[in-house]
């Protein structure tokens, strides 16, 4: 959308784009998976492409390795336009979902394989695939094991070392890490960021993870109903979502419908409470109002002052690990998400009651026109 | 239910620490009362009436004296001598020549077809399988009388050549490329169906991937494609040689006797020549040609290697 | 000997597997219903194994129908063979068996496979017989002519096929076997491959009598005209209709051998140019016959449960009309014994009694020996075999 062209048309002091695609289309029947999408991938930069399954992200990351033609528009790699190239012969490759590792052949030969394929003498074949297995942290022993004999995390580096020694320009993933249990995820995660770093190649991650995209990437496409919804930094994404569609995706946070009210103030359409708000247009005719639950916080005296203010009871408490969270019921029918740090855990949480309050800068208004597309 | 077969291998298993003391009849009897072995009787004993048991009787029959009806004589290696001494490598050199090249032909015939029918006509595929099982459905030798009506000269093929174009042709009957031709048609579904199964086994993302990582059409062929069909094309060509290499109307209705199969000496044996120890030694020969032949096949290509159940 | 016609014979296989179904579960069901060993339960069946024209519709229709009688029926295409299942232990499942002439008394009833039929019911129906059938007739005893172990219905004489419009009848019934075994005859023939019959006729064509031990000396001789013949051969078939149509497209002149029925029914077609001919000089030791003839016997097999309609099944074929859908069967159209009654002979048109060359057929017969064991039959069988396999 606007914000994601305003933001690569910016991008003059960032680094040379690597691959570009002006205005593509990908039509089933009449149908658009992906739909008129412009963007440029910096030269290497890890960009990670998230969104929901169906959001054409899988789609989209099959044209950008030639395994699927653009309808209309134009694939470039460093100026040159690729769409007709197969993906056999573009310098790119892709670690698939299911990684696609051959179970005929050993640890070894799976490495070797693009090596084998471009005539590469048998020596040499294997000192690189060594190279590449000590690079990622897999014993030399493994060289002749099946892959069926590996772990999850160890196939993880095999396909991924497999791709390395095609040495391609641009590395795809797509949803790699999706299969694997959530400690192992978060360990290859990093990692793979490792590895980005210390090749310096081109990294394109797929995704349907905003926490995963979050971790790893210098850019974040969010990928809505075949369109990029918005481009930017993690920070940028986290910080300032351009879209109730972004920052629902982002996690758990806490949505109400609301009015315009007086004073640049708005009005909950479910309770009539009325709370003090980011600066709104004068048209606003109504929207939601969303507030992350780390940025609602207990008030120890309920006459301290804050912008919004509400009493409620403790309905529920999650320990998240180094976190904690709350649901905090006020009235009848709302019920808040607040999230602490678990040094910030409340005494006695359950039942109690408590007042909850967020500043207007922590919350932000999508007036509902901007979905009516 | 469960409780009763609970105790039962407990009492089984108490036995079992015993047993080196215990008679055999002992443990027998506790073999018997296993339920797994109950169970598995009835097939047991199928198996053993239906296949084993006229294996076993040819076999026995392969050492009696030449010309008798009896098993009940004192064995002799007669029957071996004579086949040894006489031509009959002849029929079992054709046998598994014939064989050899049916299967050569119906890899190469087959296995486009069933890339096809996997890959190409995904929906139609169920009519055309339905097309090509169909001939199934009719006796071989009333297929191999079709065809043999279709070649004769006269026939459908050579009557519309002379008609219409004026070319004059011959009998295409006869000859060894006819048996060839019938044993290529009658095994084509043996063939094709073990295959479609194999190709349809190759994940499409694996053909990606390789293709992906710059394999040509041909290299993503040769090193993933047929690596991962292999248990569907290698139980087809094991169907269609040990088919083929058994095989005997081909020969006769189409071949014309241009090459005499040994299955075709074997029913001589049989039959007018009432040699039943003959017959039954020339096939104990063929069994142990064709079965050791299939068994190297087999180890050469490794299926567990290919299923990926092994390093 | 085989004897099909491939187009009738499916319509005819289809028939006869819905009827066996029918009858098999009827079978069943009833074999589930009542006690078995009964004698009585084998009342209303009858099981048949035959040359086929035997289990023809048109023969065993009206049978069933008057004796209200299930009947199952099976073809069979080698006399061998049939005698190897009956050995096997068949012999529980059939009730008459219909095979070449001298199995019966040379094989079937030594080994206690059939049973000698009642000779005071029997005899009389012999009054229907041609002449050379007369009563007591030789195929039909045991050795010592007490038992009839059967009775006589299809003959026909064996000679050569050929297409008179290629070689004249009279050129090869003077010229006899040497013609088709000449040179100049190289790949102009078919062999049938019925193997008694071929080595029959080549032990004739090599001048001996196939009915008698042979020296080494002979044999050799008998191997040389065997290898000759099947390296000459333009192509060897087990299928008649085969030869037939070879002959008739042009492929082939003629076939060694050949007898009557494997070209009656193309002649009855419109093709009367294909004979069966019957050389005119063979073996002294033979009395100068070059030819071999055939009949077939119908006995009653030595079930431990016969059914009682067995019997009634061979008077049955000597009624006139059975007698003529015998002859006159599906695919296959032979004389019958029974044309000795003129109530017989007056059911058959010119057109069919020239399907089987009956202009012709008493003198055939006359130059034809009759079909018996071939004592060197191993030897020679073995030779014929090599032959086969080594055709160059």
């Amino acid at each position: 959308m606007t914000a994601a062209t305003g933001d690569t048309a910016s991008a003059s002091s960032a680094p040379p784009p690597i691959l570009q695609l002006r205005g593509v289309d990908k039509l089933f029947g009449e149908f658009p998976a992906v739909d008129r999408i412009s963007l440029d991938i910096r030269e290497g930069e890890f960009f990670t492409i998230v969104g929901p399954s169906g959001s054409g992200k899988t789609t989209m990351v099959r044209m950008l390795v030639g395994m699927d033609k653009p309808t209309n528009g134009d694939i470039l790699l460093r100026g040159e336009r690729i769409n007709d190239v197969p993906a056999n012969k573009r310098p790119t490759c892709m670690v698939f979902q299911s990684l696609a590792l051959f179970p005929h052949r050993s640890v070894g030969q799976n490495i070797e394989f693009p090596l084998k394929i471009r005539g590469v003498k048998a020596a040499s074949r294997k000192e690189r695939a060594l190279e590449l297995m000590a690079q990622l942290r897999l014993p030399e022993s493994y060289y002749g094991k099946g892959v069926s004999q590996c772990s999850g995390g160890e196939r993880q580096r095999v396909a991924l070392a497999r791709a390395l020694a095609f040495d391609p320009e641009i590395l795809f993933f797509d949803e790699p890490l999706s299969a694997l249990d959530y400690k192992l995820r978060k360990i290859l995660e990093k990692e793979l960021k490792d590895i980005h770093r210390e090749t310096g190649k081109t990294f394109v991650y797929i995704t349907h993870s905003l926490e995963e995209a979050m971790v790893m990437s210098d850019r974040i496409g969010v990928m809505n109903k075949g369109r990029f919804v918005q481009i930017g930094t993690p920070n940028e994404i986290y910080g300032n979502p351009s879209t109730r569609f972004v920052s629902e995706f982002m996690g758990e946070v806490n949505i109400l419908e609301v009015g315009p009210g007086p004073d640049g103030t708005v009005i909950d359409q479910a309770t009539g409470a009325s709370y003090h708000a980011p600066p709104i247009a004068d048209s606003f005719a109504g929207g939601s109002l969303v507030i992350r639950p780390e940025d609602i916080r207990f008030l120890d005296d309920t006459a301290s002052p804050a912008a919004n203010k509400l009493e409620g009871v403790v309905y529920n408490e999650y320990l998240l690990g180094s976190r904690v969270q709350y649901q905090v019921r006020v009235g009848d029918a709302q019920v808040f998400l607040v999230e602490k740090l678990r040094e910030q855990q409340l005494a006695s949480a359950r039942g109690g009651r408590v007042t909850i309050a967020w500043d207007a800068k922590d919350s932000t208004i999508f007036p509902t026109a901007r979905f009516a597309s | 239910m469960t409780d009763a077969s609970v105790r039962i291998s407990h009492v089984a298993a108490g036995h079992s620490r015993v047993s080196r003391a215990e008679p055999w009849q002992v443990r027998l009897g506790t073999a018997l009362s296993k339920p797994g072995f109950l169970a598995a009787l009835p097939v047991g004993i199928l198996l053993l009436a239906g296949f084993v048991g006229p294996l076993a009787l040819v076999f026995l029959f392969a050492f009696m004296p030449p010309q008798t009806f009896s098993v009940l004589q004192a064995p002799t290696l007669a029957n071996f001598r004579t086949i040894f001494s006489d031509s009959y490598y002849l029929s079992f050199l054709a046998s598994l020549q014939l064989a050899a090249s049916t299967v050569a032909i119906l890899l190469v015939i087959c296995y486009p077809l069933a890339i096809a029918m996997v890959r190409v006509f995904t929906r139609k595929a169920g009519i055309l399988a339905l097309v090509l099982a169909a001939p199934l459905f009719v006796a071989d030798n009333l297929r191999l009388m079709g065809w043999m009506l279709f070649l004769v000269k006269g026939g459908v093929v050579s009557g519309t050549m002379q008609t219409y174009l004026g070319i004059p042709v011959d009998s295409m009957l006869y000859t060894f490329s006819a048996t060839l031709f019938g044993l290529v048609y009658i095994n084509l579904p043996m063939m094709l169906f073990p295959m479609i199964l194999g190709v349809s086994m190759v994940p499409a993302q694996m053909r990606e991937a390789a293709f992906d990582l710059g394999a040509s059409r041909w290299q993503v062929m040769k090193e993933v494609d047929i690596p991962l069909a292999m248990p569907g094309i290698m139980i087809g060509a094991l169907i269609t040689f040990i088919l083929a290499a058994g095989a005997i109307t081909e020969a006769k209705v189409l071949g014309g006797t241009a090459v005499v199969m040994i299955a075709q000496d074997i029913q001589k044996e049989f039959t007018f020549a009432q040699n039943w120890p003959k017959g039954s030694a020339l096939s104990m020969l063929m069994i142990v040609l064709a079965g050791s032949l299939a068994l190297a096949m087999f180890k050469r290509v490794d299926l567990d290697a290919i299923f990926g159940r092994k390093g | 000997m085989t004897r099909r016609n491939l187009l009738q014979s499916f319509s005819q296989s289809r028939r006869a597997f819905l009827r066996d179904t029918v009858s098999i579960s009827a079978g069943i069901a009833a074999a589930s219903m009542m006690p078995r060993g009964a004698w009585a339960a084998r009342e209303k069946e009858m099981n048949i194994y035959c040359w086929e024209g035997y289990n023809s519709d048109k023969v065993l229709d009206p049978f069933r129908k008057e004796f209200d009688c299930t009947v199952k029926a099976q073809g069979l295409i080698s006399d061998p063979e049939a005698v190897n299942q009956l050995r096997a232990g068949d012999t529980k499942v059939w009730d008459i068996i219909n095979l070449n002439n001298a199995w019966g008394r040379r094989q079937l009833y030594p080994e206690n496979l059939i049973k000698p039929l009642d000779k005071a019911k029997f005899e009389p129906l012999w009054e229907m017989m041609i002449p050379e059938f007369k009563w007591p007739y030789k195929w039909s005893t045991s050795d010592d002519g007490n038992e009839l172990l059967g009775m006589i219905q299809r003959y026909g004489p064996s000679g050569m096929l050929v297409n008179t419009e290629k070689v004249s009848a009279a050129t090869l019934e003077d010229e006899g076997y040497d013609l088709m075994l000449s040179d100049a005859f190289k790949g102009k023939y078919a062999v049938l491959m019925y193997d008694d019959w071929v080595i029959m006729h080549v032990v004739i064509a090599a001048g001996f009598s196939p009915f008698r031990e042979l020296t080494d000396d002979e044999i050799g001789k008998y191997e040389t005209v065997m290898r000759k013949l099947i390296n000459n051969a333009a192509f060897l078939s087990d299928d008649m209709n085969a030869i037939a149509l070879g002959m008739i497209n042009g492929s082939i002149e003629g076939s060694f051998p050949g007898s009557v029925y494997s070209v009656s029914a193309a002649r009855y077609d419109g093709n009367p140019n294909l004979r069966c001919i019957i050389p005119n000089k063979g073996p002294e030791e033979m009395g100068g016959k070059a030819g071999v003839c055939w009949m077939e016997l119908t006995s009653l097999v030595n079930n431990p449960q016969l059914s009682p309609r067995a019997e009634d099944f061979l008077e049955y074929c000597f009624r006139p009309e059975t007698a003529k859908n015998v002859s006159f069967a599906e695919g296959t159209y032979n004389p019958v014994g029974q044309m000795g009654d003129p109530k017989v002979m007056a059911l058959y048109n010119t057109e069919e009694l020239d399907a089987f060359q009956y202009d012709t057929l008493s003198a055939d017969m006359a130059k034809c020996a009759d079909f018996d064991i071939i004592p060197s039959y191993t030897k020679l069988h073995e030779i014929f075999s090599a032959a086969v396999r080594e055709k160059a």
